[in-house]
């Protein structure tokens, strides 16, 4: 993974871009988010294949959900998620009280509106990550209060 | 030397196929397309078995009377990379095939984290074993 | 004699075959007693294993040694260099039962002697004497030394330094415990020495052994004569059960062997070697059903073996000790790595092998090896193994299939003599079958012979082990696999002209490959099917493959044009049934790429053209001419939606037009990409209190359509239900001849019925070939509409004023109605309403689409009944605008008088409310009747005008001086200017004359606000009781310059009556007698005065009046009422007074009041009633009107003297009420005096009052 910082500069800007396109016309409004996620998704494709090079195969869904929350989150946040729960139907809940997209505004509700397009890219990142594992799912978000935010994995049975 | 180097993604389809000389690629391709029927087994394996885990190089795993060695390699996202190479050559050890397939799956990486995905580097490294595995 | 020592047989020296496990062992000295000790001595010794240290760090073992024991001869010593260990004597045992000095000196010593040296003779160190004692013995014996004396005697004699080479053995055959100890203590040691003599010696071996090996490289060395050695110490380790030790060096031989052949590959020949490489004469398989196949070993030994002879000999030795180890897989594995490597090795050593030979080897070797495993397993253990086993059996097939073709026994006409004579020499190289399978039924060589016998068995055969591959691969699942062998057996079905057998194989390997989208294989199968199909006469089929092959890159021009060609050579032969048609999906012949609509927005009019453009892409390699390209389209009316009338498409339909459609993804995994997208979209969930933020995130809109299981793929071959749809609509374009690449082609359709039409299939059509997309998707539609022609009046003004001149738009809407040079529109004139015709006003014309199209003059002709004006001249589906003015006149609802001109303002009061607080315009609607040229009916178009203006009157009064003010407020956002406003009187009163005292003339008023305009009236003798006025004031809107017409004034009518001042009412307060002023709380006196200021007047009139000789007297009442509560009137505050009606009659009153305040106040008020005897007759009804007009003026004049009116007209309905509810009964009635006939004179006056001395207990009170 980049440097921390050059990673945070980049991802504001792609998100501020995404945006400014949008006021320009060029992404219809609306689908920015789903632009957002989908260079997500193409990234964190990428970042599998590269993170998962020398590490044990997976005995199962479960294990995989565990090495995006540790090895994943920990090379591209530079922390753990705070904590996993499932319902062992395929749903999968990551929590991470400190998002560290999100630690640069400020805490609590002041910028919740603009938090959600701070979101869309990870979503992408874990479907993607994910999806290379094999594991077709859907990625959302959720804030309440900043910084504290998320992510619901919904996996689809084949 | 190696004279087919087949990369496979997780849905069994061909990603990226390199043999020379072209004009034996169908044969290639139809042995490679078989051969994933053991690997298919060979990972199921691996996920169970708890030795080994770590690793990628699945060995021999389709030997005919001309191509002996059809070695397979499987990264854990189940991208597959085959090498098939003459039976005749048998000076082949396996961790020198093992290193080769290291650096193919590295240069598989960089092309895939590379947003401008420009596949030249892999093709080169391709190229570059296709030469050295003999 | 020796004979009673059981011999070895004759030829066990050099047979490892009889290698009975056992390690040799010498006998010598005196054989009777050692054949007596002899049966025990053989079944104790290998009763206890014992543990064996090895050399080179080797895991010890536990062993258990057998020992055959020989006599004692010289020649059985071993010579320098033997390598035969089997029959190495490892121990040399000297037996004696001597106990007596005599004898040993005599016999035994020298005896001993002798035999010491033999051995010393080969330096061999491994010997041991037994004393057996028994007691018996000495018994009967004399001058007996101790035994104890010989033994030592022997040691001193022989064992120097090694006494524990010797050892007793005391009573052997005796059953007693000494006995058994010593039993113990002989074969211990027994043991120990036969062991180290065993490993000293197998060491050495092996030393040699390795020594031997190193000397590989040098010229003579031989690898068959090393093989021998490597392999009796393979044998040692199988005599020990040891098969690991012993594979192990096989396996050595194994690799050896194979180094030298790549090296050789390399270039370094080892001159032995090239022995190896004599031609191939003899393939009959591996022979794995003995333990050592002696021939081959033989002929190794003799160095005559081929290399497929050591091959099949090391490698039975190893199938028989992996069998001993329990691992037949192995076998499996192994077997198939060999007879890869045989035929590699083979080549590389450039061996000459007939053709054929080898695949026979091969074939034979794997059944050989199949059936042995089968052999020594049962099915249930063969079953869960098939994945080691499957790879022979497809090699095998594979092999017998070879040939098969080699030997000609594929070819439908059987094999000519050259293939016989092949299969004559082939089968010659078998030679005769081995004795061990010869009465095996199903014998790999029973089994070979026969398939290449005839055509028939060998189809058989063929066919039985390529079911049996393939149904073991299914059953394990490696599917691919079992297709590949299908794919042979396709192959092989097709040259024995079975296509219909071949087919089945064939559409199941490519619907696998189609799977997983491997195009190569995917054209190659489809090739073969193709020809598969061809053969089969299935038409369609065949040529949908085609089709898709002429489109296939992977193919060299040339097959695809030879594709393209079939199918258009089919399309190009008449057809037997005219009319039949092959309907074959689309994708592979074209892909619709894009489509687009002129107009953009797809939507025309009934009868309008529309033209669809599309973009075909063609695969073909060649230019294709198409009869003819039909889009079929269904047709549907949406009658009550209002998304489809004329009004909404053609104002909001609009798109660019163009359709781009997604490239149909060719050979490629259908997993890959037929997930929807997500639809993603931020989510905001604020709380339900205060409507600030609780949570946002990012929510899914489809999951539902993402998480539901994905079906099975259908076959992309065949897309099921390519039916051709006989649709009534179809858009066509005929001749077209498809470029290969990118197409245009264009539909033009003239529209006939209104609805919308959806594109369904897209078909091009090759003779009788119909290329078909059975679904057009993304949807595409168009919508035909028809419009009744219409007309639109609308004012541009949100609310059209009266009294101005005001624009209204028309709007003409001609719908299907083409507007002819003369048609005009009649407007029947309203009598209120006149339509203003400027010379130039002009009128555009658009099309429906809005853009404009035409701008013309318009000529309008009024007469006084009728307008007409004449449109220019428009098509259908065209929009005619214009702008007439029209001027309503201003006051017309006024007529009625102010009451009606209320009534009329009422109901539009009501539901104006809204957006006027309060008041707002009076309204009057115009109804003008129009005349269209396309409907006999005429449209009535009702124009509703506001009036600007309201007006209120008031009459006020000065004494007996008359005022008539007027006000008008202006209720419009306008500024208008007002000019010379009148008033006058319609009445008949002659000498009645208004006098203005208005100033000035011109006048602005503003929206929103009032202006006043107030007149004097005069009179000389005797005024009307009633006053009839019209107020009539200029208007013209202030920001208008000069306007072309005249504008009407606004015009207001009203009615005054009673007006004439009959009484003045003065009242006066004066101060407690002897005080300057009135005090709070002190008792004033309130002095009234009523003064009839007229003599009898025709308002008299009534039945309150009273006449009495030429006297005429009216009853009134007064009341004093002060509603500011500043007076407590003490006493009776009213009082009926009956007043002579005569000028200057005056009436006083006079009544106490108190002060309650302090200051200046306001005088009580004082009022007058008419007091009314009952009368039944009109009384309501008068009164009723009575309380109606009061109530009206009361009304009117609001703002001035409030509490008067509000007290009033409260007299007034308690009043009513009390008349009501008295029906019948006599009662006397009050009713007001008209506000104009009393005049208050005192009204408005105050009085001091200072506060008293206890003011401020007042004050307080007060506060």
């Amino acid at each position: 993974m980049a440097d921390e910082a050059l990673f945070l500069l980049l991802h504001n800007e792609m998100v501020s871009g995404v945006y400014k396109s949008m006021e320009q016309g060029e992404v219809e409004n609306g689908r920015c988010i789903t632009k957002l996620e989908n260079m997500g998704f193409r990234v964190g494709q990428g970042l599998i294949e590269r993170f998962t090079k020398d590490t044990a195969r997976f005995k199962d869904e479960l294990d995989i959900m565990k090495f995006i929350c540790k090895d994943f989150w920990t090379t591209v946040f530079k922390k753990q998620i705070d904590n996993l729960r499932t319902n062992h139907q395929g749903i999968y809940v990551l929590q991470d009280n400190k998002f560290r997209l999100l630690t640069q505004m400020s805490a609590g509700k002041q910028y919740l509106e603009h938090a959600s397009k701070y979101l869309a890219f990870t979503c992408g990142l874990i479907r993607g990550g994910l999806s290379n594992l094999g594991i077709k799912s859907i990625v959302t978000a959720e804030v309440s209060s900043m910084p504290a935010c998320k992510f619901q994995v919904m996996i689809q049975k084949l | 030397m190696a004279i087919c180097i087949p990369v496979i993604t997780k849905e069994n389809y061909p990603l990226y196929i390199c043999s020379i000389p072209t004009e034996n690629e169908l044969k290639f391709q139809y042995m490679v397309h078989t051969s994933l029927d053991v690997v298919d087994e060979k990972i199921s394996s691996m996920g169970k078995a708890l030795v080994n885990q770590r690793e990628l190089y699945l060995g021999l795993l389709y030997p005919t009377e001309d191509y002996k060695v059809l070695q397979g390699y499987a990264t854990i996202s189940k991208v597959k990379f085959f090498m098939v190479v003459n039976s005749s050559n048998t000076a082949l050890q396996d961790n020198e095939i093992h290193r080769m397939f290291w650096k193919l799956h590295n240069s598989y990486i960089d092309v895939m984290c590379n947003p401008f995905c420009n596949s030249r580097d892999f093709d080169n490294m391709v190229m570059y074993i296709m030469i050295q595995v003999c | 004699n020796l004979g009673s020592l059981q011999p070895l047989p004759p030829d066990s020296n050099d047979s490892p075959a009889s290698a009975s496990r056992v390690a040799r062992i010498t006998g010598a000295g005196d054989q009777n007693l050692f054949t007596s000790v002899y049966p025990t001595l053989s079944q104790q010794l290998p009763r206890e294993p014992m543990e064996w240290r090895r050399s080179y760090g080797r895991a010890p073992k536990m062993i258990h040694l057998e020992s055959n024991f020989v006599q004692f001869k010289e020649e059985l010593l071993p010579k320098e260099g033997n390598k035969a260990l089997l029959t190495f004597p490892f121990l040399h045992i000297y037996w004696t039962e001597c106990c007596d000095t005599e004898v040993y000196k005599a016999t035994v010593k020298d005896d001993l002697t002798k035999w010491q040296n033999i051995l010393k003779a080969h330096s061999s160190v491994d010997w041991l004497i037994v004393i057996v004692e028994n007691d018996a013995k000495k018994k009967n014996k004399t001058n007996i030394l101790p035994r104890t004396s010989i033994v030592d005697k022997i040691r001193n004699d022989f064992c120097n330094k090694q006494s524990d080479r010797c050892v007793v053995l005391s009573d052997p055959l005796k059953d007693s415990s000494r006995t058994q100890e010593s039993w113990n203590a002989f074969l211990t040691k027994l043991r120990t020495l036969l062991l180290m003599s065993f490993t000293k010696n197998l060491g050495k071996f092996e030393d040699d052994m390795r020594t031997l090996r190193e000397k590989r490289t040098e010229p003579g060395w031989s690898f068959c004569e090393y093989f021998m050695v490597q392999e009796e110490l393979a044998f040692v380790f199988e005599m020990l059960q040891q098969f690991e030790d012993a594979l192990v060096q096989y396996d050595e031989l194994d690799a050896l062997f194979s180094q030298y052949v790549v090296n050789f590959g390399a270039g370094d020949g080892a001159n032995w070697l090239t022995f190896f490489c004599q031609p191939v004469k003899s393939w009959n398989g591996l022979i794995l059903r003995k333990p050592i196949d002696m021939e081959k070993r033989e002929s190794i030994q003799r160095r005559e073996a081929t290399l497929l002879d050591l091959r099949s000999y090391l490698f039975s030795r190893q199938c028989t000790l992996l069998l001993f180890l329990q691992r037949p897989w192995e076998v499996a594995q192994r077997a198939l790595e060999l007879l890869h490597n045989c035929v590699q090795e083979l080549k590389l050593l450039e061996v000459s092998v007939p053709p054929g030979a080898l695949d026979c080897w091969v074939f034979l070797s794997c059944l050989e090896v199949l059936q042995r495993i089968e052999g020594c397993c049962d099915r249930a253990q063969i079953d869960s193994n098939i994945a080691h086993t499957v790879g022979l059996w497809s090699y095998a097939t594979e092999k017998l299939k070879s040939l098969g073709y080699l030997c000609g026994l594929v070819s439908e006409k059987g094999p000519n003599s050259e293939d016989l004579n092949r299969t004559v020499d082939l089968l010659a190289g078998l030679g005769a079958e081995r004795p061990e399978t010869a009465n095996t039924a199903q014998s790999p060589y029973k089994k070979l012979k026969e398939a290449l016998s005839s055509v028939e068995a060998f189809e058989k055969h063929y066919l039985d082990l390529s079911h049996a591959t393939i149904e073991m691969y299914t059953s394990i699942g490696r599917i691919r696999s079992a297709k590949f062998v299908g794919k042979d057996l396709a192959e092989f079905y097709m040259r024995k002209k079975a296509p219909q057998k071949a087919e089945i194989y064939l559409q199941g390997a490519l619907k696998n490959y189609l799977a997983e989208g491997w195009a190569l294989p995917i054209t190659h199968t489809r090739k073969q099917l193709a020809e598969c199909q061809k053969h089969l006469g299935q038409i369609e089929n065949y040529l949908q493959t085609s089709s898709l092959l002429a489109s296939d890159h992977h193919l060299t021009e040339e097959e695809r044009k030879h594709f393209c060609q079939e199918i258009l050579d089919f399309a190009s032969q008449p057809s037997d049934s005219p009319g039949h048609k092959i309907v074959l999906p689309m994708h592979s012949f074209a892909q619709l790429r894009d489509l687009h609509f002129d107009p953009s927005n797809a939507v025309v009019h009934v009868g309008g053209v529309l033209c669809v453009e599309i973009t075909m892409y063609s695969q073909m390699p060649v230019p294709v001419h198409v009869e003819q390209i039909v889009v079929n389209v269904h047709f549907s009316i949406e009658k009550n939606s209002y998304r489809k009338t004329a009004e909404w498409l053609t104002k909001h339909k609009t798109s660019n037009g163009i359709i781009n459609f997604p490239p149909e993804t060719t050979p490629f995994p259908v997993s890959q990409n037929n997930l929807p997208a997500l639809e993603l979209y931020e989510m905001f969930e604020r709380s339900p209190s205060d409507n600030s933020l609780n949570t946002t995130g990012i929510i899914c809109r489809n999951v539902h359509m993402l998480l539901r299981r994905q079906e099975s793929c259908s076959s992309l071959e065949m897309p099921s239900g390519v039916a051709l749809e006989e649709g009534a609509h179809v858009l066509r374009c005929s001749h077209v001849t498809l470029e290969p690449g990118a197409n245009q082609i264009t539909f033009r359709t003239q529209a006939k019925e209104p609805g919308t039409y959806t594109l369904r299939q897209l078909c091009a059509s090759v003779g009788s070939v119909w290329f078909v997309l059975p679904h057009i998707y993304p949807i595409v539609q168009y919508d035909v509409y028809s419009q009744e022609p219409q007309l639109h009046v609308e004012p541009l003004a949100d609310s059209l004023l009266a009294g101005i001149p005001q624009k209204v738009k028309f709007t003409v809407t001609t719908g299907h109605y083409t507007i002819k040079n003369g048609d005009s529109l009649q407007l029947s004139n309203a009598e209120a309403m006149l339509i203003l015709c400027q010379a130039e006003s002009r009128a555009m014309v658009y099309s429906n689409t809005r853009e404009q199209s035409s701008e013309a003059a318009l000529r309008i002709q009024s007469s006084d009944k009728v307008t007409s004006i004449s449109l220019p001249v428009a098509p259908a589906y065209h929009v005619i605008e214009f702008e007439l003015e029209v001027l309503s006149l201003p006051s017309a609802p006024a007529l009625g008088g102010e009451s009606d001109m209320l009534g009329t303002a009422e109901p539009h009061r009501k539901h104006k409310d809204k957006q006027r607080t309060g008041h707002c315009m009076v309204t009057t609607d115009h109804k003008v009747s129009i005349d269209c040229p396309w409907s006999i009916y005429s449209t009535v178009i009702a124009l509703t005008f506001s009036i600007p203006f309201r007006t209120t009157h008031a009459l006020l009064s000065s004494g007996t001086r008359k005022y008539v003010q007027v006000c008008v407020q202006n209720l419009s956002e306008l500024d208008f200017q007002l000019s010379d406003s009148y008033l006058v009187d319609t009445g008949d009163s002659t000498d009645l004359q208004l006098v203005p005292l208005n100033t000035q003339s011109q006048q602005p008023i503003y929206s929103k606000q009032s202006v006043f305009f107030v007149w004097e009236l005069k009179w000389t003798e005797e005024p009307p009781p009633s006053l009839h006025c019209r107020f009539s004031v200029g208007f013209s809107p202030a920001s208008e310059e000069q306007l072309s017409i005249s504008l009407k004034p606004y015009t207001y009518e009203f009615k005054v009556e009673n007006f004439f001042t009959l009484y003045n009412v003065k009242a006066e307060i004066f101060p407690p007698s002897g005080m300057e002023y009135c005090r709070t709380g002190s008792l004033c006196s309130l002095e009234v005065l009523i003064t009839r200021l007229s003599d009898l007047l025709e308002v008299d009139k009534d039945e309150a009046l009273t006449e009495s000789d030429e006297h005429f007297s009216t009853k009134l009442m007064y009341e004093v009422v002060d509603n500011s509560s500043n007076w407590a009137v003490c006493g009776k505050s009213c009082g009926v007074i009956s007043m002579p009606v005569a000028a200057r009659a005056t009436y006083r009153v006079h009544m106490e009041v108190m002060p309650l305040f302090a200051g200046y106040l306001p005088l009580p008020d004082v009022r007058l009633f008419k007091y009314l005897p009952h009368h039944s007759a009109h009384s309501s009804q008068l009164d009723a009107d009575s309380w109606i007009e009061n109530d009206s003026l009361s009304v009117d004049k609001h703002g001035d003297d409030q509490p008067d009116s509000s007290s009033l007209k409260s007299r007034g309905s308690v009043h009513s009420a009390c008349s009501s509810e008295h029906k019948g009964l006599p009662m006397p009635r009050l009713q007001a005096l008209p506000a104009g006939q009393v005049f208050n004179s005192s009204s408005g006056t105050q009085v001091l009052v200072i506060p008293s001395q206890d003011d401020h207990v007042l004050e307080v009170s007060v506060t």
